[in-house]
C-alpha cells in the first residue's frame, strides 16, 4: 500500500506547485496551445483515477544493474507516466487531493520552487501546462542537479544524522559528482607528475573507475543488497577527501607532510564509506566487503605520496 | 506511425524546426566530442587533454539529451529511482498523446537520427582504435559509446512505454465511457 499511495502524494504536491507554473507559463509561452480537455470535473477525476490505475500497472521493473542512466535528473514529485496536457487551475487538484488520503511523507528531495523569472525562457516549451518536470525551464534542471551534487556530498562525506540509515542517505544517487572527483584526482596526480603525465592520468582514472565497479560487484557477490549505481556513486563521493589531500600534496612537496595528509584523508575516506558498505552486507561478511575498499583507497594514497 | 515512415524514407519532413536552439545544442555537444576526438590527434600530443575534454563533452551531451532535448523535442523523459524498499525502479514519463502528435516532426526526426548516427560513429572509431591496439583511446571511445547507448536505450524504452500507457488509457476510457452511458441509459429507462 506504500507504493500505491506514494505516487498520488507526489502528484498532489506536485500539482499545487506546477499549477502556479501553469499560470505563469501561460503568460510566458509564446506558442498558444489549444486547451485539449474541455471536459467536466467528473471526467477529470475519472481520468485521474485511470492515470493512477495505469501507473500501477506501469513499467516499474526492478533490476539491480541495467545499462542506462549514469546521470539522473532529480525528479522529486509526480512520476505519472501519462501527463494531462491541460488542467484547469486549482479546484480539481484540491478536490482530488482530498479524495486520496495520503499519509505517506513526501520524498526527501522536493524541488525548489519553479523559477518563474527564468532567463532561459526561449528553451521553455510552449506546451503551457504539463504539471511536472517535462516542461520546466532548463535552468531549473541545472540548478536542481547542482544542488543534488552538493547535498549528496554533504551526506556522504561529512558527519550528519542521516548516516545512521545509509540506504536512505544516498537515495538520490547521481554520477556527476563522482565523475568530477575522479577526473580531478587524475588531473591533480598528472599535474604533480614530472614525467609520463598521460600515463599517470590514465592509470589513476582506470584504477578508480574499474575499482569502483569491481568493489560493487564484490558486495553484490557477497550477497549484499546494494544498487549498482548507488554504490558507484558512493565510492566516487568518498574520493573527495583524497582529492583534498592530493591538492595539498601537490602544493607542498614535503614527504612527512604528505604522509600525514594522506593518512588523515585516507582515514576520512574510509570512515565515509564504512556505514554504507557495512550496512549492505551480512554482518559476518562486513570485513570482506570493507577491506577491498580500504585497499583501493590505500593504493590511491600511495599514488599521491609517490608522485613526485 | 509517421516516425516509422520517416525512418524508412530517410527524408526529413518538410516543416521547419520548432525549437532551433534546442536542436542546435542537441547536435553541438555530440559533434564537438566527435570532432575534438578526431582532430585532436593532429594538434595535441597529450592523451590527458584529449581524454578529459572528450569525456566532458560526451557527458555534457548526455545530460543535454536526457534532460533538455529529450523533453523538448520528443516529450519523453526517463530516470531511475530508488523506492522505499531500496529497490531500483526505472521510471518513464511522456506527454499525452495529443501533445506528442503535435510535436514537430522535423525535431523528432533530427533527435532520433543524430542519436543513432553518433553511436554508430563512436562504434567505428572504437573499431579503429581496437585495430591499432590503442587501449587508452579505446577507453575514451568506450565511455562515450556507453553514454550514447544509454540514452538510446532509455528513450526507446520510454517511447514504447508511452505507447503502451496510451493504449491502456484509451481502452479504459472507452470502457468507462461505455459503462457510464449504459448506466445513464438505465436510469432514464
Amino acid at each position: 500500500s506504500d507504493q500505491i499511495s506514494s505516487p498520488t502524494s507526489k502528484r498532489s504536491s506536485g500539482e499545487t506547485q506546477t499549477n502556479r507554473h501553469l499560470e505563469t507559463s501561460r503568460r510566458m509561452s509564446h506558442n498558444d496551445t489549444i486547451p485539449l480537455y474541455q471536459s467536466s470535473q467528473s471526467d477529470i477525476d475519472e481520468i485521474e483515477n485511470m492515470m493512477n490505475a495505469g501507473f500501477q500497472s506501469g513499467p516499474g521493473s526492478v533490476l539491480p544493474a541495467r545499462p542506462p542512466s549514469p546521470i539522473r535528473p532529480s525528479i522529486p514529485v509526480s512520476s505519472s507516466p501519462f501527463v494531462q496536457s491541460n488542467l484547469p487551475p486549482l479546484p480539481p487538484s484540491s478536490s482530488s487531493a482530498a479524495q486520496k488520503a495520503t499519509p505517506v511523507p513526501a520524498p526527501p528531495s522536493l524541488p525548489p520552487a519553479v523559477n518563474f523569472g527564468s532567463s532561459e525562457g526561449s528553451k521553455t516549451t510552449g506546451f503551457g501546462s504539463p504539471p511536472n518536470t517535462l516542461t520546466e525551464p532548463v535552468w531549473d534542471t541545472v540548478k536542481r542537479d547542482l544542488s543534488r551534487i552538493v547535498s549528496n556530498l554533504k551526506l556522504v562525506v561529512f558527519p550528519n544524522p542521516n548516516r545512521e540509515d545509509p540506504g536512505k542517505a544516498l537515495r538520490d544517487w547521481d554520477l556527476w559528482g563522482p565523475f568530477f572527483f575522479i577526473v580531478f584526482l587524475g588531473l591533480t596526480l598528472s599535474w604533480s607528475a614530472s614525467v609520463k603525465k598521460s600515463e599517470v592520468f590514465a592509470v589513476a582514472f582506470a584504477l578508480l573507475a574499474a575499482g569502483a565497479v569491481i568493489l560493487t560487484l564484490n558486495v553484490l557477490l557477497l550477497g549484499g543488497h546494494i544498487i549498482f549505481f548507488q554504490s558507484l556513486s558512493l565510492l566516487g563521493y568518498c574520493l573527495f577527501p583524497l582529492d583534498v589531500g592530493a591538492v595539498i600534496c601537490m602544493l607542498k612537496d614535503n614527504v612527512i607532510l604528505k604522509m600525514i595528509v594522506v593518512t588523515v584523508t585516507l582515514a576520512w575516506s574510509s570512515w565515509a564509506a564504512y556505514p554504507f558498505m557495512s550496512a549492505a552486507v551480512n554482518p559476518r561478511r562486513k570485513a570482506l566487503a570493507l577491506y577491498p575498499v580500504f585497499l583501493m583507497y590505500v593504493s590511491v594514497g600511495f599514488l599521491i605520496i609517490a608522485i613526485d | 506511425m509517421y516516425t516509422l515512415d520517416c525512418f524508412l524514407s530517410m527524408q526529413p519532413p518538410v516543416e521547419n524546426y520548432a525549437n532551433p536552439n534546442t536542436c542546435l545544442f542537441h547536435v553541438l555537444f555530440k559533434g564537438a566530442a566527435l570532432a575534438f576526438y578526431i582532430l585532436s590527434a593532429l594538434f595535441f600530443n597529450s592523451f590527458v587533454i584529449i581524454f578529459v575534454v572528450t569525456v566532458l563533452l560526451a557527458a555534457l551531451d548526455f545530460w543535454v539529451v536526457k534532460n533538455v532535448s529529450g523533453r523538448i523535442l520528443v516529450g519523453l523523459r526517463w530516470w531511475n529511482e530508488i523506492n522505499d524498499l531500496g529497490e531500483s525502479v526505472w521510471k518513464f514519463e511522456s506527454l499525452d498523446q495529443e501533445s506528442l502528435a503535435r510535436m514537430n516532426k522535423k525535431d523528432s526526426w533530427l533527435f532520433w537520427w543524430t542519436l543513432y548516427l553518433a553511436a554508430a560513429a563512436w562504434l567505428i572509431l572504437g573499431v579503429f582504435s581496437l585495430i591499432r591496439f590503442q587501449a587508452d583511446y579505446l577507453l575514451v571511445v568506450g565511455v562515450c559509446l556507453s553514454l550514447n547507448v544509454a540514452n538510446i536505450i532509455g528513450f526507446t524504452k520510454c517511447k514504447k512505454d508511452a505507447k503502451k500507457q496510451f493504449q491502456q488509457f484509451a481502452s479504459q476510457t472507452i470502457a468507462s465511457r461505455f459503462q457510464s452511458t449504459v448506466q445513464s441509459a438505465f436510469t432514464l429507462v
